[in-house]
C-alpha cells in the first residue's frame, strides 16, 4: 500500500500515528502541507531519517516549490504531479488526512 | 478604548485558506488606522519565507504580499524565534526585515495590545 500524508509538522502527531500503522517498505508520499516534515534539518529531521530507514519516501515537489523549503532531508525523493499519479496508479492508497 | 490589535498567524500557507485570509483580514482592518502588530509563530512563520514559488497550485505567493502592508501603515511584525529555529530558519530566510521575540516577548504583545486576532 501507498501512504499519502497531507500534514506533518511540528507540534502535529499526525506523521506519528501513520507511522505507527505503515507497515515497513511500504511508500509515503507527503504533499501539501505534509512536505513542510521534509525540510531538512529541522527538529523533525531525526525522525525522517528514521523513517527513511524503512521506507521509501517521496514529497511532491510542486508543494515544496510553493513553500520554499529545499533542500529536503537526504534521500527523500521528489516527484511532480505525473510521479503522483504513476505512483497512485501502481498502488492502492491509504491517504492520511490531516486530523 | 485603544485601537491596538494583534493578527496571530501559526498555521502553514497553502495547504489551508488562514493565511490569505489574515492577510485579507489585515488589509480590510488597516483602513481603520488600528494599530496592528502581526505575529507569526509556529508553522505560521512559513508564510514569510523567501522564494515561494506556488504557480503550480495555482495560486499566488502568499509570502510576497506582507512587505507591501507597510504601504497600509501596517508596521509591526513580530517573528517566534524557537519556532524559526526548530525549522531551521533564521531572519535571512524570510522576505522582509521583522522583529523577533521569545514566548515572553510575545505574551507581552498580547498583554499590550489586548485584542488578539487568531489564524
Amino acid at each position: 500500500m501507498l501512504y499519502t500524508i497531507n500534514y506533518a509538522s511540528i507540534g502535529s502527531d499526525n506523521l506519528d500515528s501513520m507511522s505507527r500503522v505503515c507497515p515497513k517498505n511500504s511508500p509515503i508520499l507527503f504533499y501539501e502541507d505534509g512536505v513542510l516534515a521534509c525540510k531538512a534539518n529541522t527538529v523533525m529531521a531525526g525522525k525522517m531519517k528514521a523513517l527513511l530507514a524503512e521506507h521509501p519516501v517521496y514529497a511532491l515537489i510542486e508543494d515544496v516549490k510553493a513553500r520554499g523549503i529545499e533542500p529536503l532531508v537526504e534521500g527523500v525523493k521528489t516527484i511532480d504531479y505525473g510521479g503522483f499519479v504513476e505512483l497512485v496508479e501502481s498502488h492502492d492508497v491509504v491517504p492520511w488526512l490531516r486530523n | 478604548m485603544e485601537n491596538k490589535v494583534v493578527v496571530l498567524l501559526r498555521k502553514a500557507p497553502y495547504g489551508r485558506v488562514y493565511t490569505a485570509e489574515a492577510f485579507r483580514t489585515i488589509m480590510g482592518i488597516a483602513v481603520f488606522e488600528l494599530d496592528i502588530c502581526v505575529v507569526f509563530m509556529d508553522d505560521g512563520v512559513f508564510a514569510l519565507v523567501k522564494n515561494q514559488i506556488p504557480e503550480k497550485l495555482d495560486m499566488k505567493p502568499l509570502g510576497e504580499g506582507f512587505p507591501m502592508l507597510k504601504d497600509f501603515n501596517v508596521n509591526r511584525f513580530v517573528v517566534h524565534d524557537q519556532s524559526l529555529k526548530n525549522r531551521d530558519l533564521s531572519a535571512s530566510d524570510l522576505v522582509m526585515e521583522v522583529e523577533t521575540a521569545n514566548s515572553d516577548q510575545i505574551a507581552e504583545i498580547f498583554d499590550t495590545y489586548k485584542k488578539v486576532l487568531p489564524f
